[in-house]
């Protein structure tokens, strides 16, 4: 499959801080790349280095097999950005915004901005600066899309939108995917990395812990296990696992154990009630944040 | 782009040239009751008491003020250099500096435009509101001087251009400065710093000879006001210094900027 965004070893101090270190990934044509973290795992930060925005203290990012330059307008005219805060002209109105942002396209892409601007009901008469935040993520959606993009980046874009506007957000996605469209898409929420994404990273504390396919990462075998028992202290001392819920005769774990093993110590103990529940893929998140 | 960032600078331009034209209308108002009055001539006699280098400072042992275009000589045109150079100052603290503090940067860097385009716009913006101030401040006054009387055109046009020099170096030096941090509210400060410090400096460079030596610092030196009023003439010496130090400060800040961290 065609590498259209490459990330070497991309490392990022702030003076002595940390943003991210070693950070290594590949996006193919045509997929959406989920990108999840907790707040502070160096999401912006890899965001920003790509845009050249910020510079990185080590590593390359390379766009259809060329490194990534800050002044190549070439490059620049096939990706689209929505950064989570959307900071525009403020005397403007979007109409004012959406003519400007044109004028650095050739051929300007008149007919696609109009098309969004209609789908995503964006009142072109307001000022910038009377916006709601969600108004204003839409018109950055229209900015980042209106080009037609090769390659997307796009971090929060759901934030501030409403139910009926993420979903018409999600079909707009899936029919840029199906143009060939690659997105890179940073989010905190959960549940859209499973609805839209075809392969998800996830970093922590700068370091991206995992890559993997979401069907893949649907399939994992994390397990809750629920135990009722008279002997519950004993119990626990002898699997060697932090509760994530305890009573006086109840407990709760997140299994790390073999199956088998598990078993084994169960059967040692008079238990009263057992419940295995398989995690559900935002509990499998979760399990790499903490 | 050069369109819209002429349309963001226009307003500032304006309120700055009304505010000149203001204070030197109310001058040139009020100046024939006060030149044909017998109080001028009490007062370039009471001017003859002051030491020579504090009226050298003021160019008043070149000029008289029983006229007004005598007054611009002496104190006029100090408070144009002055004022254009504060507002140079400020428009170069503050044309690229803006984007960042308005946080509007990482849309404007996201665009296909070159940083180094997006600068050369925004100069060449700024160098076009520096130009029509002084040059409009020159008009008016033609104007205005032209119906209280006679005066020499040549000397007056020459005097009206000098402020471009030091205006012109303030503007890329606060430039340059403002490509060392993220927020406007500190640029102001030292803009007006750099304004006033250097202009006092000239002033203590005219009073001694064991002052002179200020003069090689302060931007105001090259203005050269004396030199136009005394020969009528403008010192290639200091177009040229004026051009290189532009440039210099120009491609450092080009330079500056393309390494950046602009978030």
């Amino acid at each position: 499959m065609k590498k259209i965004l490459e990330i070497k070893n991309l490392t990022k101090y702030y003076g002595k801080t940390l943003g991210v270190k070693n950070l290594s990934l590949e996006l193919n044509k045509g997929e959406i790349f989920g990108f999840i973290g907790p707040n502070g795992a160096g999401k912006s930060t890899t965001i920003r280095s790509i845009m050249n925005l910020i510079n990185k203290t080590a590593g390359e990012v390379y766009f259809e097999g060329q490194r990534l330059e800050k002044d190549n307008i070439n490059q620049k005219q096939k990706i689209g950005y929505l950064p989570s805060e959307i900071h525009l002209y403020d005397d403007m109105t979007v109409k004012e915004l959406l003519d400007y942002h044109e004028t650095f396209y050739h051929p300007k892409p008149h007919d696609k901005r109009c098309e969004l601007v209609k789908r995503l009901n964006v009142d072109e008469t307001k000022k910038i600066e009377e916006l709601s935040l969600g108004n204003l993520k839409k018109v950055g959606i229209i900015l980042a899309f209106m080009h037609s993009p090769k390659l997307l980046i796009l971090d929060e874009a759901t934030s501030g939108l409403d139910p009926v506007m993420q979903e018409e957000f999600y079909k707009l996605l899936k029919e840029e995917q199906e143009k060939g469209t690659t997105i890179f898409y940073s989010t905190h929420i959960l549940n859209e990395v499973s609805k839209i994404c075809d392969r998800v990273g996830i970093i922590k504390d700068g370091h991206l812990l995992k890559i993997e396919k979401i069907e893949e990462l649907k399939d994992k075998e994390l397990t809750f296990v629920t135990i009722i028992s008279k002997e519950i202290d004993k119990l626990e001392k002898e699997l060697k696992i932090t509760p994530l819920e305890k009573t006086k005769d109840m407990i709760k774990i997140k299994n790390t154990l073999e199956i088998n093993s598990l078993i084994k110590i169960l059967g040692k103990y008079k238990i009263e009630k057992l419940f295995i529940e398989k995690a559900t893929l935002e509990e499998v998140f979760l399990h790499y944040y903490k | 782009m050069l369109k819209r960032e002429l349309k963001v600078n226009f307003k500032s331009f304006l309120i700055w040239f009304l505010l000149i034209i203001g204070i030197f209308s109310v001058v040139f108002l009020i100046y024939p009751s006060i030149a044909s009055s017998e109080n001028i001539k009490m007062m370039d006699e009471m001017l003859k008491i002051f030491p020579e280098e504090i009226l050298a400072a003021f160019n008043m042992d070149i000029s008289s003020l029983d006229s007004a275009f005598g007054w611009l000589k002496s104190e006029g045109f100090v408070f144009i250099l002055l004022l254009t150079s504060c507002y140079a100052g400020i428009v170069g603290s503050n044309i690229i500096l803006k984007e960042e503090n308005d946080k509007t940067i990482e849309y404007l860097t996201s665009l296909p435009i070159t940083r180094t385009k997006i600068v050369l716009t925004k100069t060449l913006v700024g160098l076009i509101y520096i130009i029509s101030l002084i040059l409009g401040i020159g008009i008016f006054n033609y104007i205005a001087l032209s119906l209280s009387g006679d005066f020499n055109q040549k000397q007056f046009l020459l005097l009206s251009i000098t402020p471009v020099l030091p205006s012109i170096v303030i503007y890329f030096l606060c430039m340059l400065i403002s490509t060392f941090t993220h927020k406007s509210k500190k640029m102001l400060g030292m803009t007006l710093g750099i304004v006033f410090g250097s202009y006092i400096l000239y002033m203590l460079s005219t009073i001694a000879e064991e002052t002179e030596f200020l003069k090689y610092i302060s931007v105001f030196t090259l203005a050269d006001i004396r030199n136009v009023i005394k020969n009528t003439t403008i010192n290639p010496a200091m177009l040229g210094i004026s051009l290189i130090l532009s440039i210099l400060l120009f491609c450092i800040t080009i330079i500056h900027y393309n390494k950046k961290e602009l978030v």
